[in-house]
């Protein structure tokens, strides 16, 4: 049947040319956007919210997309949730906005810190997303401390977080403790780390050596590394599937949820240790936002404030394993969600000030140090 | 006259004006899917806020970053002078001298050739170019040998090992990189094997992550060189062959003298098609050997995430310029190659083992070791998938099986189930089919015997193999999904379905031409033209006469079509964003998440659904082909 469907809009295409691709330019795309703020457009309770993300959200194994568009749409039976997983992300919306192009989508969810530094980099302070208005949120004031994104235009709402950490082997290392004992030749040839260009627990990895030894003494921090035979590979996944589980080197920079994930597959925990380096975690908050565009920013409110309840709270960091975004008395997690997932002693972050206009400095010369061919 | 005189003298019309038909068809594709939304990127490369200029390129030519050594050359061209000092300053600074270095594990000492040169830098286009140059002579160290016992003995499972030498090109990265792992790692088989008879562990893709991604690449490349060069050596006219041996040329001296002059073009067609691949190679790269393996189109990929189109497009451009260099060169070379008029009938095969003392003599003995390596290059990293997918920590388990099986039956209107996703593969993968295939033959006409024209035409016609899948990505996005503004307010947009064979079919029809245009050039033109001279159209003549002769070369072409449109990964995942026509790879991709099982799953489901598909293609192709 759809395949009769396929045949035919081919032929359809082909005797029509591509007229059929030939559209006006919808001029009142941004309709509503002029009208204030206090008066928020669009029905809080019904119409449709285009949700953006990333793939695993929707797609990956027991994803948090499905859950909550069940949910919200029972506790909102006139409301319709859809969602949209472009493959370069929130570039994709950049882009949109540059272009002046037409924006389907209403929220972002997955957005972090330095994506927005990119935004604003891009498209001038405080561009893509809408100030957010926490007053109208009931639920905004229970999300933790330190988890405010420092946005000085206040675009996001943190709805989860993880902290990038150590994973080692126990059996074959000891427990690393700062990021001078990588450089001991105990731990030479231990070290996988990932990309910074490509990959997002790579980046977070190199920003926490650029907090703990500044812009000025990072690089050299990273050459001792390379001296003592640190692998960079490509991407959080290659490395981790590949180089690590394939036992070629005892540690790797990811999650510190990693044993969520190791004790439901069933793996001995010893491969799957957590060290936390200087007793820290680098926290990398994900935040959801309003398109300035929105065509229904009322329904997005409802929605982010359904995101804060506790049910959806406890799925979402369970089917996402990543830490929830509010405090303790507001989430009930599963008993094995609290064994397995560690939270670091402290968390730090390079905040959105620091990062503004000097994140794709740092990574490109760092890349181009480890490239240097 | 009647209605019915116009209406029977629509199809004379149609036959009589087919292949000029099909040529504005091919043109207008081309110009949509490919011209325009490389020409979107380009023109970034030298729009600098609204205004031309070359800074960018200056820029990239004089940062020894990028261009190494070359970088002082480009900064002061005029210099020759101090260029040709600093030139014989290296030169005198190399010394060659004898060592002795020990085997690693193994304590064998053997003398080592060292040649110690001051080092130069090569820089990102440097390094490309030599990772490129080797991963070109590795694929056709492996692939060769392949074509040879392919295209000359016989034995059971040749024709479908040779129907399946094209499915490496389907598979994404991330697989090839976890199945290498598995592979070649220290917990990895080879270890396992060599553990048996007590050796290893040794951490091979530790060792020398350089020699790990060639063999990286020769998986993917070998294959193509070996299924154009047996294309080739198919259709050798044995005739010649037998006659040169009938004038008392020995079997070597007639293979050299008769058999490789025809096998050149197939054989150089595989290396250059290598080397443009392995020169815009991303994610294989990174994957098993890191940032320090990093090449230009990482570098590519990189700008394009932050946004800086300016200095991608301009690395995109000079990488185009490159390769398309390349090609031109090549085709030169091609056209330079006809005259040997040959029919299509391909020499007899022997059997591989006809008896236990043939089995022994020193050449089947080779072809055994071949054998076996070939299965630790290819059957073991795909082996290591198919595990992969149907174990994990604990054992052996059918879970990531059973995760495809209920995203088909309960999975959302959002998400990516597995049947839609093997359906969209074959529906796309038979159009790309149907529209590159006459794509690529009416380029192949239009081009052969047109001279120099011809060849640059030809080269440019080749820009799909040129460009990289990042750039073409980004074009597609920025040209056809956005859409460009036309005068009036209105809006081009192109995407969907329609838009994504379209896309398929571009980047697949170059091998058709590649695999056809050899064979057409060296027909005998007298035949076509006794066609013509008889009253036939010059369709006609291409349909009765040229086709039937080139019938190998089309059947090889369209495999790879159907190839390259399964694997096609960048430009797919952009135009089915937010639809329904995802195919198996980009599954492969969305499922990876935060465990690798259920992408390995679908992964395997990809191997198995291509390899059916390649066998049934081949055999139905096999009909044609004689």
């Amino acid at each position: 049947m759809r395949r009769r469907t396929f045949v035919g809009s081919l032929t359809g295409a082909t005797v029509a040319g591509f007229a059929g691709c030939l559209s006006r330019d919808d001029d009142d795309s941004n309709g509503d956007d002029s009208s204030d703020d206090a008066e928020l457009a669009g029905d809080p309770e019904s119409g449709t919210l285009t949700i953006a993300t990333y793939d695993s959200m929707i797609d990956g194994n027991d994803p948090a997309g499905p859950w909550l568009t069940e949910a919200f749409e029972a506790a909102f039976p006139d409301a319709t949730l859809e969602w949209t997983a472009p493959d370069s992300g929130l570039n994709h919306y950049i882009q949109l906005e540059e272009q002046d192009a037409s924006m389907e989508a209403d929220l972002y969810l997955g957005a972090n810190i330095d994506d927005l530094a990119r935004i604003d980099d891009a498209l001038g302070d405080g561009g893509l997303f809408r100030e957010l208005d926490a007053d109208r949120l009931d639920r905004a004031d229970r999300i933790r401390d330190g988890l405010d994104m420092g946005d000085p235009h206040d675009r996001v709402l943190a709805f989860d977080t993880g902290y990038i950490s150590l994973v080692y082997d126990e059996t074959v290392v000891d427990e690393p403790e700062t990021f001078d004992d990588l450089l001991d030749p105990a731990f030479e040839d231990a070290l996988i780390a990932q990309n910074a260009q490509t990959s997002d627990p790579g980046q977070a990895f190199l920003l926490w050596t650029i907090d703990a030894y500044g812009e000025d003494g990072y690089l050299e921090y990273w050459d001792d590394l390379d001296e003592n035979g640190v692998r960079i590979l490509d991407s959080w996944s290659d490395s981790y599937y590949g180089a690590y589980m394939e036992e070629e080197r005892p540690m790797i920079v990811s999650y510190s949820t990693d044993q969520v994930f190791a004790s439901a597959e069933g793996n001995d925990l010893s491969r799957h240790q957590i060290a936390f380096l200087e007793g820290q975690g680098y926290a990398n908050p994900e935040g959801m936002g309003v398109f300035e565009r929105a065509s229904n920013p009322a329904l997005a409110y409802t929605f982010m404030d359904f995101v804060l309840s506790n049910d959806a709270q406890a799925e979402i960091a369970q089917r996402n394993v990543q830490f929830p975004a509010v405090a303790d008395e507001y989430v009930d997690l599963d008993d094995e969600f609290d064994q397995y997932a560690h939270e670091p002693p402290e968390a730090v972050t390079v905040g959105y000030e620091q990062l503004r206009g000097n994140l794709d400095e740092w990574v490109d010369d760092w890349a181009r140090e480890r490239a240097g061919h | 006259m009647s209605t019915g005189g116009h209406l029977a003298r629509v199809p004379a019309w149609l036959e009589r004006h087919a292949l000029t038909l099909a040529a504005i068809a091919t043109g207008v594709i081309l110009l949509v899917m490919l011209y325009l939304p490389v020409a979107v990127v380009f023109v970034e490369s030298i729009l600098d806020g609204g205004s031309a200029t070359l800074s960018a390129f200056v820029d990239v030519l004089t940062d020894p970053f990028y261009v190494g050594a070359l970088a002082e050359v480009f900064a002061d061209p005029l210099g020759i002078v101090g260029h040709l000092d600093a030139l014989v300053g290296w030169l005198v600074a190399i010394s060659v001298s004898v060592t002795v270095v020990t085997i690693p594990g193994l304590g064998i000492p053997i003398p080592w050739l060292s040649v110690e040169t001051p080092g130069v830098r090569m820089g990102l286009f440097g390094f490309t170019a030599y990772q490129a140059g080797l991963s070109t002579l590795a694929s056709l160290a492996l692939g060769l040998p392949a074509a040879y016992v392919l295209a000359t003995y016989e034995f059971w499972g040749r024709r479908t090992i040779r129907s399946l030498t094209i499915l490496p090109f389907v598979l994404p990265g991330i697989l090839v990189a976890v199945g290498f792992y598995a592979t070649f790692g220290q917990g990895g088989t080879i270890n396992a094997i060599l553990g048996v008879v007590g050796l290893g562990p040794y951490p091979f893709i530790e060792w020398n992550p350089l020699a790990i991604v060639i063999v990286a690449h020769a998986f993917y490349n070998a294959p193509l060189v070996a299924r154009v060069t047996v294309a080739a050596w198919e259709s050798v006219d044995v005739r010649s062959v037998e006659t040169a041996r009938s004038l008392g040329a020995s079997r070597r001296r007639a293979f050299f003298d008769v058999v490789l002059p025809q096998l050149w073009p197939a054989i150089l067609t595989g290396a250059l098609l290598t080397f443009i691949f392995t020169f815009m190679t991303f994610p294989i790269v990174l994957a098993l050997g890191g940032l320090q393996l990093a090449t230009v189109e990482v570098w590519i990929y990189d700008r394009v995430q932050r946004l800086d189109f300016q200095t991608a497009a301009t690395l995109a451009v000079l990488e185009t310029i490159i390769s398309l260099g390349l090609t031109y060169a090549y085709l030169r070379y091609e056209s330079a190659q006809s005259g040997l008029s040959r029919a299509a009938s391909a020499p007899p095969r022997r059997p591989l083992f006809p008896s236990l003392r043939v089995a022994l003599a020193p050449k089947r003995l080779a072809v055994v070791c071949y054998g076996l390596l070939a299965v630790v290059v290819f059957v073991f990293p795909l082996a290591s998938l198919v595990v992969g997918s149907v174990t994990d920590g604990s054992g052996v388990t059918l879970r990531h099986y059973r995760f495809l099986l209920d995203r088909q039956l309960e999975g959302q209107t959002f998400q990516t189930l597995p049947v839609p996703a093997i359906r969209n593969s074959l529906v796309f993968g038979l159009a790309t089919l149907v529209v590159a295939v006459p794509m690529g033959v009416v380029i192949s006409v239009l081009t052969t015997r047109t001279g120099r024209g011809g060849t640059v035409v030809d080269a440019l016609a080749m820009l799909p193999l040129a460009v990289s899948g990042i750039v073409f990505g980004i074009g597609l996005l920025q040209g056809l999904v956005f859409g460009i503004s036309l005068p009036g307010g209105w809006r081009l947009q192109v995407t969907g379905t329609v838009a994504i064979v379209a896309a398929h079919a571009v980047a697949a029809y170059p091998f058709v031409t590649r695999t056809v245009s050899p064979l057409l050039a060296n027909l005998d033109p007298a035949m076509v033209e006794s066609a013509r001279s008889l009253g036939a159209s010059r369709y006609r003549a291409l349909r009765d006469v040229e086709l039937p002769l080139v019938a190998s070369g089309i059947v090889a072409g369209a495999a790879f079509a159907f190839a390259i449109s399964i694997g096609e990964f960048s430009s797919t995942v952009i135009l089915a964003s937010g639809t329904d026509s995802y195919t198996m790879p980009v599954a492969v991709e969305r499922y990876l998440g935060r465990r690798s099982g259920p992408a390995l799953a679908m992964g395997t489901v990809l191997l198995f659904v291509t390899a059916a598909s390649f066998v049934v293609i081949d055999r139905v192709g096999g009909r044609f082909e004689r």
